[in-house]
C-alpha cells in the first residue's frame, strides 16, 4: 500500500470512527423519548 | 366526539437510531461502496464523497428527520399528509407526496426477493451447497440456477428459490404485524448488533490473510487494502467520479425514499432529531467505510490478484456477493462458518431495510383510513405478494432492473428534491430552523441555514440533471433492453404507472373522507 492509501484510510476511518464515538456518548448521556 | 386513535411509537432512542440506521445500511454498504471505490480513484473517491456527505447526505436527513417529526404531530406518517401540513393552501401538494408511498412499496416488491437469496445462500453456506466450486463460471452458473434463469446440475427450477422468498415475506411481515416498538424496533436492536459483529468478524478474518500464496508474494492483504485505497488524483478531474460519489452518498443514506419521514413521525414533538440524526448517518458511514471497503475488495484481491481486480470491481453488485465472494470464502478454512456470516450479514442488512420500505404504505392506510394495524398489515401483505411475482418469474427479462431504475434511483432523487424546496423555501429557512432545533440535543452549525436553502437544491437539481441527461436517457427509451424484453419492460411501466394512479386515488378519497367528517363536526 503507498503512502497516499495509508493517508486515505487513516483520514477516513479517523473521520467516521470519531464521528461515532462523540454521536453515541452524547447519546448514551442526553435525554430518552418523551 | 370522534376518539382519537394512538398511534404508535418509539420505545427508546437507540430504538429509533438502530432502525434508522439498519434501514439505510443494506447491501450497497458492503457492495456497492468498495466496488465505486475501488474503480473511481481509491483513496481520492473518498474527497469527493465526504464533500457530498457534508452537503447532500446530511442536510437531507436533517431535513427528513425534521419533516417526519412535524408531521407526526397532524397525525400524518406519511408524505402526503406532511407535506399537505407544510403547505396547507396548496391543494395539489399532497399528490407530489404519492412518491414517497410510491418508492418504498416498489422497491419493496423485488427487494424482498434478492434480501431472500441471501438468506438462502447462508443455508448453502452452512450445508456446504456450493463448497466444491471454484471457478467463476461455475459459481455464475450456481447462481443463475438458482434464481431460475437456466436449468442446470446445481438447481431445477426456482423452487428453491421460491421456498426462501416465502420464509423471508412471511418473516418480514411478520415484523411489521407486531408494530413499531413491538415489531421494528426490536428486530433491529437484535439484528443490528449481530450484523456489527459477524461484520468485525469478517474484517478480522480478512486482515489476518496475509499472504496465502507465497508463490505470489505481491497478492497480500495490504496490497489488496492498496487495491482499494491508493489514491489515483486524476480521477477528481473526471465529472463520472463525482457523481458517483454523490450517487453513492444518496443511496446509502436511504435518504428520498420517505422512510425517514414515517420513522421519524413516531417521534414526539420535543424528542430531539439532531443528534438522531447524525448517530444514524454515522452508524450507516461506519458499516460502509470502515466494514464495507475491510471485506470484499482487499478478500477478493488476496485470492485473485491485481489482473483481475479491474474487471471484478466493474462485474456489478450480484456479482461481486453471490459469485465473487463465496468463491474467495470457500478457499478459507472454516469456509461454512465465514460464509454463514457475510450471507446472514446481507440478510440481516436487508431485512432491516426491507421492514422500513414496508411501513410507509401501512402508515398511510393507518393515518388516512384510520383503519388497525392489523388491517393495514393484511392489505400489504396481499398486494407485495401480488406484485412481487413478476420481480421472480420474469427476473431475466429485466423487471427488477426496470423495478429499480423508477422505485430505487429516479423517483428518490425527484423525491429529495422536492422535500428539500418544500422544506427551505416553502415551509421557510427561518420556521424551518427552528423546527429541526426542537427538543435539540446538540446545535447544527450555522452554515448549514446557507447549505440546506441554496447549496443541497443545487446540487440536487445538478445531479437530477446530469443523471437525466447521460444516463437515464437511454434507459427511458429501452436503448440497451433487448427485443424479447421490450414488452416485459413497457407493461412494468404500464404497471407502476397503474400503482402511481391508484395511490393518488387513495390520497383523493382520504382527503375526501377527512373533509366531509370535519364538515359533520360542524
Amino acid at each position: 500500500m503507498k503512502l497516499s492509501g495509508w493517508l486515505f484510510i487513516i483520514f477516513s476511518w479517523g473521520i467516521i470512527l470519531a464521528l461515532i464515538i462523540f454521536c453515541f456518548i452524547k447519546v448514551f448521556t442526553k435525554k430518552e423519548l418523551k | 366526539m370522534a376518539q382519537l386513535k394512538k398511534r404508535d411509537s418509539w420505545g427508546s432512542r437507540l430504538g429509533i437510531i438502530m432502525a434508522v440506521a439498519g434501514s439505510a445500511i443494506g447491501l450497497g454498504n458492503f457492495l456497492r461502496f468498495p466496488a465505486k471505490a475501488a474503480s473511481n480513484g481509491g483513496g481520492a473517491f473518498m474527497i469527493p464523497y465526504f464533500i457530498s456527505l457534508l452537503l447532500l447526505g446530511i442536510p437531507l436527513m436533517w431535513v427528513e428527520w425534521t419533516l417526519g417529526r412535524y408531521g407526526g404531530g397532524f397525525e400524518h406518517g406519511t408524505a402526503p399528509g406532511i407535506f399537505h401540513s407544510l403547505w396547507k393552501k396548496n391543494r395539489f401538494i399532497k399528490y407530489f407526496g404519492v412518491i414517497g408511498i410510491f418508492g418504498p412499496l416498489v422497491i419493496l416488491i423485488y427487494y424482498t426477493y434478492i434480501e431472500s437469496w441471501t438468506l438462502a445462500y447462508s443455508f448453502f453456506a452452512l450445508t456446504g451447497k456450493y463448497a466444491v466450486l471454484t471457478e467463476q463460471a461455475s459459481m455464475q452458473s450456481f447462481l443463475r440456477g438458482f434464481q431460475g434463469i437456466e436449468n442446470n446440475q446445481f438447481f431445477n427450477g426456482i423452487g428453491i428459490a421460491y421456498s426462501f422468498f416465502l420464509i423471508t415475506f412471511i418473516t418480514n411481515i411478520c415484523v411489521i404485524y407486531y408494530g413499531i416498538k413491538g415489531g421494528i424496533e426490536k428486530l433491529c436492536k437484535i439484528a443490528m448488533p449481530i450484523l456489527f459483529i459477524f461484520g468485525l468478524f469478517l474484517v478480522i478474518r480478512v486482515m489476518t490473510l496475509g499472504t496465502p500464496d507465497p508463490a505470489r508474494p505481491s497478492w497480500n492483504i495490504l496490497n489488496g487494502f492498496g487495491f482499494l485505497w491508493n489514491a489515483d488524483f486524476s480521477a477528481l478531474l473526471s465529472a463520472k467520479v463525482w457523481l458517483e460519489a454523490a450517487g453513492q452518498i444518496f443511496f446509502t443514506l436511504s435518504v428520498g425514499i420517505g422512510v425517514i419521514l414515517t420513522y421519524a413521525s413516531y417521534l414526539s414533538k420535543g424528542d430531539d432529531v439532531v443528534l438522531s440524526g447524525l448517530t444514524a448517518a454515522g452508524t450507516n458511514e461506519f458499516a460502509e467505510i470502515i466494514l464495507g471497503s475491510s471485506i470484499i475488495i482487499p478478500a477478493a484481491f488476496v485470492f485473485f490478484g491485481p489482473e483481475s481486480m479491474q474487471s471484478i470491481a466493474k462485474s456489478g453488485v450480484f456479482n461481486l456477493g453471490f459469485v465473487t465472494m463465496p468463491l474467495v470464502l470457500n478457499k478459507l478454512p472454516l469456509a461454512a462458518l465465514f460464509g454463514f456470516m457475510w450471507f446472514f450479514l446481507l440478510f440481516l442488512a436487508g431485512i432491516t431495510s426491507s421492514v422500513s420500505l414496508a411501513q410507509p404504505a401501512v402508515a398511510f392506510l393507518e393515518d388516512e383510513f384510520d383503519i388497525s394495524r392489523k388491517k393495514a398489515v393484511g392489505i400489504l401483505a396481499v398486494v407485495v405478494f401480488v406484485l412481487c411475482q413478476p420481480a421472480i418469474f420474469f427476473l431475466k427479462n429485466g423487471v427488477v432492473d426496470e423495478l429499480d431504475f423508477w422505485g430505487g434511483t429516479f423517483f428518490l432523487v425527484l423525491f429529495a428534491t422536492i422535500e428539500v424546496i418544500l422544506f427551505a423555501w416553502i415551509f421557510g429557512m427561518e420556521k424551518a430552523w427552528d423546527e429541526i432545533h426542537k427538543g435539540a440535543d446538540m446545535t447544527v452549525p450555522k452554515i448549514y441555514k446557507f447549505i440546506i436553502k441554496y447549496i443541497t437544491p443545487l446540487f440536487l437539481f445538478f445531479i437530477l440533471g446530469m443523471w437525466f441527461w447521460q444516463e437515464w436517457l437511454p434507459i427511458i427509451f429501452m436503448k440497451n433492453v433487448p427485443a424479447g424484453d421490450k414488452s416485459f419492460v413497457l407493461a412494468t411501466r404500464a404497471g407502476l404507472i397503474i400503482i402511481f394512479v391508484i395511490l393518488g386515488i387513495l390520497v383523493k378519497i382520504a382527503w375526501r373522507k377527512k373533509r366531509l367528517n370535519q364538515e359533520k363536526i360542524r
